[in-house]
């Protein structure tokens, strides 16, 4: 594997990682900006409305046709919330030319389609096409109307809404109904040129295939940008309310769910992950063998950190009866962590466990991409390798204090009606 | 017997193996990954229902959800829990089952060998007792409910039970609180005994691996079965539908629906071409380029979770439409009227090809993901094919072959309407 990174402009990177055992390609582009509730709405219809269509393939039929005939390529967009930053992003996906059935140039056709859908959609006026307007926003709509129908997605959500109120990671990536409505093609234009202008940008391209010309369609594509771009703040901790508070809310639902949000103003991120692992990120953990497994009080009860927050959740599915006994047994786990009670054999598994999931990033596409953008929003770029040694480093001690201090923030509770 | 597999197409190669134990071994050493992906599996699903070896006089019926409920007690030893033992290297394990099929898999990328005795060992060494199966009822219970609050679930078993008279394929995969409390550790051991012997079984494995050593583990971890002539049973199903609509209106942000055809069952490689068939029907009939959609599209009835799939196993073979809608009368008119369209003026061959291309394309990236080509392998395996098998027949499909599938199966009579619709505010 060939790993470079340069810059090709004001806070715009380019990594290109070339492994020769992939089949196809994968170029994508991410742009960084502080999440603001107001426009995140008209930033995610506007790059939604890139990846439909281009001046050159105006219509959702004539690119999806286009794309079609190269062997399925695909392009899309994507928003999500890292923190309290949006990320925004065009990512596309093509066979590599050595397996072109008729001899044709994928690689050509989809430089050239990603190219137009970044740098020149369908647009006019100052405003992008009226009907890939209407058709994104509409697609928005029912984004936001679907929400609740994944009801553990839908919990996490709200839970995040509670412990980070007022802050802009309270918010969903995309906005609300209102947000979406107020929105319009002149305004989702508008914030797709605020995009390009101010945002901190970095592509990434991985492939068998070594290719001057993506550094070539990038670097021509933003030369036409005025950039001025703004900073941001990838670590941004959420303060800690004066007194837990528990949020419920009424459902249709057969398993009420519960999300537990514990905040921590440890910087010691290799322990705060590792404990993380420990209780409740494999089957093994402390969350998965007493709550679940010996008192079986739920399906599932599982555990993630975000550092960016300063925050440790733990989520799970609950009958409304024994939510009381699973949050008391959950919170007696972490206790025992408290108390420096993790075995040998706990640090162990976790850092096997670790070692094996690091081993495996490069064997995907995807892996590598989201890895060295990770790293790069980090701070510092390392290897998986370099990583695990950190991990290795984590002592008892350095567990023990991490889980010292997380304190219980918040909890949020999606309840059934019928049990009342 | 040791045979290498081989695609004319990709030049991607694997070993299949058939073991004196029984067992069908594939290997698929995968130069550049790191990765290690193994499945044990067995032809043993929901579905199976009703069964006999060849020695027993009667057909055993089992409670519905036994399959799984099966899985999840294997992972525990008489001595220890399976997942203790990879903790202690670090990988991955895990298992699911389906109508058809159940899998015990692990993922690494250190020490695969020994998780791969270890995988080989639980799964030939069950241990049911009835306080296990007393706690686990409360596990599977937690996890029924779960499933019965997604929608996207609910709307596919209403639809399958309007297809479906009598196949088991109707039942939720994990039973109902009542089926599964009528489960006993002696009903455990008559499955186990029938189903997991290893010549109804196979081992899949991809990745950083050297097929002898992968053998070499299986000359000493595999147990000689004697195979048993398991013989499956279905209920008879006839060719119409139950019912062609349900509705159910749930507290759901946006209505769903399922909208599928029950087409006539097929095995082995006639599945295959008409999985292959029904496939391209669906590329034609969700062709985001077409009319049809971009009408749907523009009149807001659609977006873009429109999409299609084909779903098939032993004894059931359905081609669905799904997606979010508020008005599903509207989508099922229209693909009505595009299915009549396209039986009466012909598939046509420019968009029959860039279909294939995209189908080709996608077949050749499987290939490249270590955890897709383990399941591409045990797939294949129990469906009585060739891993390659399918980009092989891909390339000899015609738009006849298309057109055919769809004036033989896609007809109104065979077609059920399923939709979750959002309740008033």
């Amino acid at each position: 594997m060939k790993y470079d990174r340069i810059e090709i402009g004001d806070k715009i990177g380019l990594t290109t990682i070339i492994d020769e055992k992939f089949k196809s390609s994968l170029l994508t582009v991410r742009f960084i900006i502080p999440l603001d509730k107001k426009s995140t709405s008209d930033n995610a219809i506007g790059f939604s409305i890139l990846s439909d269509a281009n001046s050159q393939h105006k219509t959702i039929a004539e690119l999806s046709e286009v794309l079609s005939e190269l062997y399925g390529s695909s392009i899309s967009s994507f928003t999500r919330k890292r923190g309290d930053l949006q990320i925004l992003g065009i990512t596309s996906s093509w066979l590599s030319n050595r397996y072109a059935i008729y001899g044709e140039d994928i690689q050509g056709g989809m430089l050239k389609i990603f190219s137009d859908c970044l740098f020149s959609p369908n647009a006019a006026d100052g405003a992008f096409d009226d009907e890939l307007f209407n058709i994104e926003q509409k697609e928005l709509f029912d984004r936001i109307e679907a929400e609740l129908n994944s009801k553990r997605s839908y919990a996490f959500a709200r839970a995040a809404a509670v412990a980070f109120r007022d802050e802009p990671a309270a918010n969903y990536s995309y906005g609300t109904r209102e947000t979406a409505e107020a929105s319009t093609a002149a305004s989702a234009y508008a914030a797709y040129r605020h995009i390009l202008e101010t945002a901190v940008i970095e592509a990434s391209y991985v492939s068998a295939d070594p290719d001057p010309k993506i550094e070539e369609m990038l670097r021509k594509g933003f030369a036409a940008v005025e950039r001025h771009p703004l900073p941001v703040q990838f670590i941004s901790r959420s303060p800690l309310k004066t007194e837990p508070e528990t949020v419920s809310e009424e459902f249709d639902v057969r398993q009420c769910k519960m999300v537990l949000t514990l905040k921590t103003p440890s910087e010691d991120i290799y322990a705060m992950k590792l404990l993380s692992i420990i209780l409740g990120e494999t089957a093994t953990s402390k969350l998965f063998r007493n709550v679940r497994e010996k008192l079986s009080l739920c399906y599932y009860c599982s555990c993630s950190v975000s550092m960016t927050k300063g925050t440790l959740i733990i989520d799970s599915g609950v009958e409304r009866s024994n939510i009381e006994k699973a949050k008391a047994e959950i919170l007696a786990q972490l206790d025992e962590a408290c108390r420096g009670e993790i075995t040998d054999e706990e640090i162990n598994s976790a850092l096997l466990y670790t070692d094996n999931a690091l081993c495996q990033i490069g064997d995907t596409m995807s892996s590598y991409s989201g890895w060295y953008f990770e790293r790069l929003c980090d701070g510092e770029v390392l290897t998986p390798q370099e990583i695990f040694s950190r991990y290795s480093s984590v002592t008892r001690e350095r567990l023990t204090e991490a889980a010292k201090s997380l304190k219980l923030d918040s909890v949020y509770l999606m309840l059934d009606k019928e049990a009342k | 017997m040791k045979e290498i597999l081989s695609s004319s197409h990709t030049g991607d190669s694997c070993i299949h193996v058939k073991h004196k134990s029984g067992l069908d071994i594939y290997i698929a050493e995968m130069n550049g990954f790191s990765s290690i992906e193994a499945i044990f599996g067995t032809k043993y699903g929901s579905v199976n229902t009703m069964f006999r070896n060849r020695d027993d006089k009667e057909y055993t019926v089992v409670p519905e959800g036994i399959a799984h409920f099966l899985e999840h007690k294997l992972f525990e030893n008489e001595d220890c829990e399976v997942f203790e033992l990879y903790a202690k290297t670090g990988a991955s394990g895990n298992a699911y089952t389906s109508f058809d099929k159940t899998c015990y898999t692990f993922s690494c990328s250190k020490n695969y060998q020994e998780n791969l005795k270890i995988l080989l060992d639980f799964v030939q060494k069950p241990f049911f007792t009835q306080e296990s199966v007393d706690k686990e009822l409360g596990i599977i219970g937690q996890e029924i409910q779960m499933t019965n609050d997604s929608p996207e679930w609910r709307v596919m078993f209403n639809m399958l039970g309007c297809m479906y008279h009598a196949h088991p394929v109707r039942i939720d995969i994990a039973g109902t609180q009542e089926s599964i409390a009528q489960i006993t550790p002696e009903l455990l051991y008559k499955c186990y005994d029938s189903f997991y012997n290893l010549n109804n079984m196979v081992l899949s494995i991809a990745g950083n691996v050297k097929a002898d050593e992968v053998l070499a583990i299986c000359d000493e971890y595999l147990r000689p079965c004697e195979d048993k002539g398991l013989e499956m049973v279905f209920p008879e199903e006839p060719d119409n539908i139950v019912k062609r609509e349900i509705r159910e209106k749930e507290n759901v942000g946006a209505s769903i629906f399922n909208l599928g055809w029950k087409c006539r069952p097929a095995s082995g490689m006639d599945r295959l071409k008409k999985n292959i068939a029904a496939a391209m029907a669906g590329e034609f009939l969700t062709d985001v380029s077409s009319e049809m959609y971009q009408k749907m599209l523009m009149e807001g009835i659609i977006n873009s979770t429109f999409a299609y799939e084909v779903f098939s196993g032993d004894g059931f073979f359905s081609l669905i439409i799904s997606g979010e809608s508020e008005d599903s009368d509207s989508i099922r008119e229209n693909v009505i009227r595009e299915v009549k369209r396209f039986i009466s003026e012909g598939i046509p061959e420019k968009d029959f090809r860039r279909f294939q291309k995209g189908m080709y394309a996608g077949l050749v990236r499987e290939l490249n993901n270590v955890e897709m080509v383990a399941t591409v392998m045990s797939g294949a395996h129990m469906d009585g094919l060739s891993p390659f098998d399918t980009i092989d027949r891909l390339a000899e499909l015609t738009p006849q072959d298309v057109l055919d599938f769809m004036s033989s199966e896609l007809s109104d009579d065979k077609l059920v309407l399923s939709v979750i619709e959002r309740m008033a505010e």
